[in-house]
């Protein structure tokens, strides 16, 4: 027991350290396609191995156990954010990665990563409603319009105390990333409104609902929101009047990665405008490189979802142990319903 | 009882087990080390520790989260989950009685059949079944069809994300946990004793209350307790039927290891639900073995 314990770590350090060139991709689930990883294996011949998690804390948890196993990870602005502060993430060598020039200017130097030295972004999007025009008539522009008596029972919203009270504080003209216990005291009463009138709370498929018709509106990212679009032209995409927020998914590398080499080519490879083209084609976010949206159909870039008219909108930003105050707030107020 | 071979039967408190016995529950004592005892172990060392930015657990001694257990709104969940479970339990047993008893009497082949079409279920992933039921209930769903078709109602009902559909889902997935221990002490209950009583005049009321229910007890006891411990903590069923609209105790201890990145406070989530099992478990065993005593 207590060797097979020590050996452990041993044999992880052993498969790490050892010459082989390979990398290990730790990624969000449906989020990189199969055939780009295949391509930059056939290409390079490093074979990839892909793990995928499913919420940026899991990936947190999982790294931090962890020493070493993963090359490559994929960390939300906000998540990136308290790695680098942490000081958990390794500088790119920007000099192997010379196709961080086709990333529009607008996606770099953000509040996450200001000097640009950790992170590259991989896809971006927002969070914004969906309406089911065969099923809602009245126009529905923001916050204000959706979370009515009427549409009691037929709202789906993200399950993700964060959003949910970043979508109040913005109704209400405040910062989103302002947590303190007095913007949360604000919202509290506007939440208490609000939370009675969703059917559902679905972060990982909020899509689904509105397919099977238990719901007609909804607050969804922007890539469901997409999907949606393809799926029926019914369903209309508006950011919130009252103010919206974009979020940035990154590629970073982790300070223990054993093959930063490899996932600094993995990178270089995945900024190429064919290859983030074809992430595009099979996950209609907003593609932040500019060389590949000029490879992208029109009717890609019709999609209201996916390039929505671009305002200048804020991400979320690190609140450290705030998470569990808004945590404990939406529970509450779900709980006393 | 195979119990009973390992102890020295001349003793009746028991003496400790041979060298054989022990060779045997060896494998059973290592697995409760490893994935029973030292996880508890863990649990229970993370709830008095402390986090840090990132909801790294720092092991900074604390009392504070248990002292948060006992915040108003966790109670109320508490509570919440409590009847929940309840509700669970009772159904089940209400149904997975009459079916287990309706096996326990069936000649021996056909109890086999009875037995693997019970558990059948289990050859696919409860999840997949969860998913199973969302398709039945939705708006646009089979039983709606059915109702809508059939005249029953004028319009689709809405059953997909309510408390309603929740229970449904709970009761689906733990049925078999409550079919199969009762059907075990079911089928060994001894068919002449309930002639006797039948001779002896009691009517079927009497039959089932001083016959057939203190013999099946100990089934229905597993069953009970097999139903309501699970179906207390399950997060899966109430967030895919329920649309994670109702917090329940085992969202709420998920959310902390996920979301709110509060592992701690989790853990002492879990450490008190573990105690309250073991009291109610204890308590249970207590009177059992008072009724044995008053025997």
């Amino acid at each position: 027991m207590k060797l097979f314990l020590v050996l452990l770590p041993a044999l992880a350090l052993a498969a790490g350290a050892s010459g082989k060139s390979e990398l290990h991709l730790f990624a969000w689930s449906e989020y990189v396609p199969q055939e780009v990883i295949d391509g930059f294996t056939r290409e390079t011949g490093v074979p990839v191995s892909y793990e995928t998690y499913s919420s940026g804390e899991e990936m947190l948890a999982k790294l931090l156990a962890s020493h070493g196993a993963y090359d490559l990870i994929q960390p939300s602005d906000y998540t990136a954010e308290a790695m680098i502060k942490a000081g958990m993430l390794r500088p790119i060598d920007f000099d192997q990665v010379p196709n961080l020039k086709n990333i529009a200017p607008e996606f770099l130097h953000l509040a996450h990563d200001p000097g640009q030295k950790f992170t590259v972004p991989y896809m971006t999007g927002t969070v914004g409603i969906v309406i089911n025009t065969e099923k809602v008539a009245g126009p529905i522009r923001g916050f204000g319009d959706l979370f009515q008596e009427k549409y009691r029972g037929r709202i789906v919203v993200l399950n993700d105390n964060r959003e949910i009270v970043s979508w109040a504080l913005a109704a209400l003209g405040l910062p989103i990333n302002d947590l303190s216990p007095a913007n949360l005291a604000r919202v509290r009463p506007l939440l208490a409104r609000w939370l009675p009138l969703v059917k559902v709370f679905d972060s990982d498929s909020p899509k689904t609902a509105l397919l099977n018709g238990d719901v007609d509106l909804g607050v969804v990212w922007s890539g469901e929101a997409a999907l949606l679009w393809n799926e029926s032209h019914k369903f209309q995409y508006v950011l919130p009047a009252e103010g919206a927020h974009f979020f940035v998914d990154l590629l970073a590398i982790p300070r223990t990665a054993a093959h930063p080499e490899e996932a600094q080519r993995f990178i270089n490879y995945i900024l190429r405008p064919e290859v983030s083209a074809l992430i595009s084609k099979k996950f209609p976010y907003t593609n932040p490189n500019a060389a590949a949206r000029r490879l992208l159909t029109a009717e890609q870039l019709a999609n209201p979802a996916s390039y929505p008219p671009v305002l200048k909108l804020d991400t979320f930003r690190d609140v450290g142990k705030g998470a569990a105050a808004v945590d404990r707030l939406v529970t509450d107020l779900k709980s006393s319903q | 009882m195979p119990a009973a071979t390992l102890v020295n039967a001349a003793t009746p408190r028991g003496r400790a087990p041979a060298l054989s016995g022990w060779l045997l529950l060896g494998p059973m004592l290592g697995w409760l080390g490893l994935f029973v005892i030292a996880p508890a172990a863990l649990l229970v060392v993370c709830s008095f520790c402390s986090r840090d930015e990132l909801g790294r657990v720092v092991p900074a001694f604390t009392l504070e989260n248990f002292g948060r257990v006992l915040d108003p709104i966790y109670l109320r969940i508490f509570g919440r989950s409590l009847r929940y479970a309840g509700v669970t339990t009772l159904l089940c047993a209400a149904a997975g009685f009459p079916a287990a008893w309706f096996i326990a009497r069936r000649p021996e082949l056909e109890r086999s059949r009875w037995v693997a079409i019970v558990t059948i279920p289990f050859w696919t992933s409860f999840l997949l079944r969860t998913y199973a039921w969302i398709m039945i209930l939705k708006q646009e769903g089979l039983l709606n069809a059915i109702a809508v078709g059939s005249g029953l109602a004028s319009q689709p009902l809405g059953l997909l994300y309510t408390p309603q559909a929740v229970i449904i889902g709970l009761v689906y997935i733990y049925l078999p946990f409550m079919i199969l221990p009762i059907y075990a002490s079911a089928e060994k209950l001894d068919e002449h004793l309930i002639e006797a009583a039948r001779d002896l005049g009691a009517p079927p009321r009497r039959v089932f209350s001083t016959v057939v229910l203190p013999l099946t007890w100990p089934g229905i006891q597993a069953g009970l307790i097999m139903v309501f411990v699970p179906s207390l903590g399950m997060f899966a069923v109430t967030d895919l039927l329920g649309g994670a609209r109702t917090a329940l105790i085992g969202n709420v201890i998920q959310n902390q290891f996920t979301q709110a990145r509060d592992w701690p406070f989790g853990a002492a989530l879990g450490v008190v639900f573990m105690l309250l099992f073991a009291v109610s478990f204890w308590f249970l065993q207590r009177r059992a073995g008072a009724r044995e005593g008053r025997g």
